[in-house]
């Protein structure tokens, strides 16, 4: 695999579609998986965008996209992704657009609208069967705003709300879980440093019809506090340790598509960001530190057995 | 009226050296504007604050146009016209780099009429010299103004850094002190610059806008990926080189994961960067199997590359 480009699903492309000079930071996660993304749903694509960091992308009179993308209110993105898969179906009934035409209608949104704002409206569109898909691109924040908590921030990080020793307090919501309870067509977790996951993934997400979830762990260099060159490296941490599990739902069933063996020590993860420096420093808070690692056992001790 | 410039990038503490020189100045007993400005960019992109001080309620709104003091955090800002560290310099206007290239160089190179002084302040791609920054360059910012006691630029850094705990913030203070020592001999060189007068304000002239159709006027985007006009590669503080005798030509890793889509793939099979809108976060480097991509500062880049 060293050399060769590998050939599964297919060879990952060398051009990509998502334009450059965007306003994201230099190291953005969230950007890294919307261009892996997007090279595999191809050009035929609308995405309809809550706002967040990624609503920054196009600012008129730029964009990076090659086809067409919508705005709308943080909590409506599956609203908005009604209408547009609507109107499409619509012309294309009425022979107004040939079916070659047709559109993939992509909501895009951050954490805070998929886990909070949005999620009655995400819960109401899979409910009505809606054929879309959902790229949640998770930086556990507002990262948009400052790093603000959102319902997906981890226990014990610091963000701009969550200071004092401990950090937040609460627990990350899982998403997943809601989204499977939901029995939608697909929903599965990606990190965009394995990207040939994430590639198979996104093929058979674009394969499917009907409402589906991709959610991604977008390392945050800005809100996580960490030297951009490591978005790599913290996102593979986070699947070799075992705390951002890769797994699908499809069919009725959740296979974890990568288990961490041996799973590194959730502390290699947790000591490379400084939303994390106080567990280590000044000093280290060893109950929280087992609290984190138990949780993360406990969730693959169920997944094993 | 004291009226100072910072320029920097975002990241780089600019907003936090504006906010302590305001807040310093608060203490020594001015009136006192302090505030950040900059757009929907990360870091990485040209930023700046301003600080206005006076002993009288300020009335003045706005950005700084006119600046007795321009304090710099990132040198390679000078020659980027849309940092527009220059703009607006008079000849009583003093000019801080932080800068290991010498004054003279840079007095050589920029002829200004006014003082031009340097302080290696450690180097813009060292995130550990960049964390301390914002608040070494307030420190000197303070002694250059000349009116403001140790005691205020001790109060205001514990002040305003007071969520990063204590041992950072003594380690800002101390940094920050020795920036206010070190320019103990140009103590007030600073002056107060001359009041705008009502007379030579120049009010904005009316431009005459032929109307236009919905199509022209609306804010639709008619073209793909237009952000590519956008040159993101004015960020870059380092820049990735590909060793091309260490390449394996597996570019299709770096390819894939560099998060802003700069990388494409030759004929040859060798990796491409667009410098461009390369952001210079370097996940290219730090995720290349090889090592085959070095780094090396921009400003030497030139030469090497």
């Amino acid at each position: 695999m060293r050399d060769k480009k590998p050939s599964f699903p297919k060879p990952l492309p060398s051009t990509h579609l998502l334009g450059t000079g965007t306003p994201m930071c230099a190291g953005c996660g969230g950007l890294q998986v919307l261009h892996e993304i997007y090279d595999l749903l191809g050009p035929k694509t609308v995405f309809v965008n809550a706002a967040g960091c990624l609503t920054l992308l196009a600012v008129y009179p730029f964009t990076p996209f090659r086809g067409g993308w919508l705005y709308t209110a943080m909590a409506a993105a599956p609203a908005g992704a009604q209408g547009v898969r609507d109107a499409l179906d619509i012309l294309v009934r009425q022979g107004r657009l040939p079916p070659e035409e047709n559109l993939e209608v992509v909501a895009l949104t951050g954490d805070g609208a998929a886990y909070g704002m949005g999620l009655s409206a995400t819960s109401s569109a899979i409910e009505r069967g809606l054929d879309f898909l959902y790229l949640c691109y998770d930086n556990e924040g507002y990262g948009n705003t400052g790093q603000q908590y959102s319902e997906a921030t981890p226990h014990a990080a610091r963000t701009a709300t969550s200071g004092g020793p401990r950090g937040f307090m609460g627990y990350k919501k899982d998403l997943f879980a809601i989204w499977a309870a939901h029995r939608p067509a697909y929903a599965a977790t990606v990190a965009g440093a394995e990207m040939l996951d994430l590639a198979r993934k996104a093929e058979k997400a674009k394969s499917l019809r009907g409402p589906r979830l991709i959610l991604a762990l977008a390392p945050c260099p800005t809100g996580w506090d960490f030297d951009p060159q490591d978005t790599v490296e913290i996102g593979r941490l986070a699947v070799k340790t075992g705390i951002w599990p890769l797994k699908e739902y499809v069919d009725g069933r959740v296979v974890h598509t990568k288990i961490p063996r041996p799973r590194l020590p959730v502390e290699e993860y947790l000591k490379r960001q400084g939303r994390f420096a106080h567990l280590f420093e000044p000093v280290r808070q060893e109950e929280l530190l087992k609290e984190i690692q138990a949780q993360v056992d406990a969730y693959w001790a169920r997944v094993e057995s | 009226m004291y009226r100072l410039r910072f320029h920097g990038r975002g990241g780089q503490g600019i907003k936090t050296a504006g906010r302590i020189l305001g807040t310093a100045f608060f203490r020594a007993g001015f009136e006192v504007q302090d505030a950040p400005r900059y757009g929907a960019e990360r870091r990485g992109a040209p930023i700046f604050a301003y600080v206005r001080a006076a002993r009288r309620p300020i009335g003045e709104r706005g950005i700084i146009r006119r600046p007795d003091l321009v304090a710099v955090a990132d040198d390679t800002l000078v020659t980027i016209p849309a940092a527009g560290v220059l703009a607006g310099v008079a000849p009583h206007t003093v000019l801080l780099l932080s800068s290991s290239t010498p004054a003279e160089v840079w007095r050589e190179r920029l002829q200004l009429p006014g003082l031009l002084l340097t302080l290696p302040l450690g180097e813009v791609w060292e995130a550990a010299a960049v964390r301390f920054l914002g608040a070494t360059l307030a420190g000197a910012a303070a002694r250059l103004v000349g009116v403001i006691p140790r005691e205020a630029l001790v109060e205001a850094i514990a002040e305003e850094l007071a969520h990063l705990g204590p041992s950072l913030t003594t380690e800002n203070q101390v940094r920050a002190l020795a920036a206010f020592d070190l320019l103990a001999e140009h103590a007030g060189c600073v002056s107060e610059g001359p009041e705008p007068s009502a007379a030579a304000y120049e009010p904005p002239r009316w431009v005459e806008l032929a109307p236009e159709g919905a199509d022209l006027a609306a804010p639709a985007i008619h073209l793909p990926a237009t952000s590519e006009a956008v040159p993101t590669g004015l960020w870059r503080v380092v820049r990735p080189l590909v060793d091309r005798s260490r390449c394996r030509r597996c570019a299709w890793i770096c390819s894939t994961l560099c998060p802003d889509g700069t990388i494409s793939v030759d004929g040859d099979g060798f990796p491409v960067i667009d410098y461009q809108h390369c952001k210079g976060c370097l996940v290219c480097a730090a995720s290349c199997p090889a090592r085959a991509i070095r780094v090396v500062p921009e400003r030497q880049a030139a030469r090497v590359g």
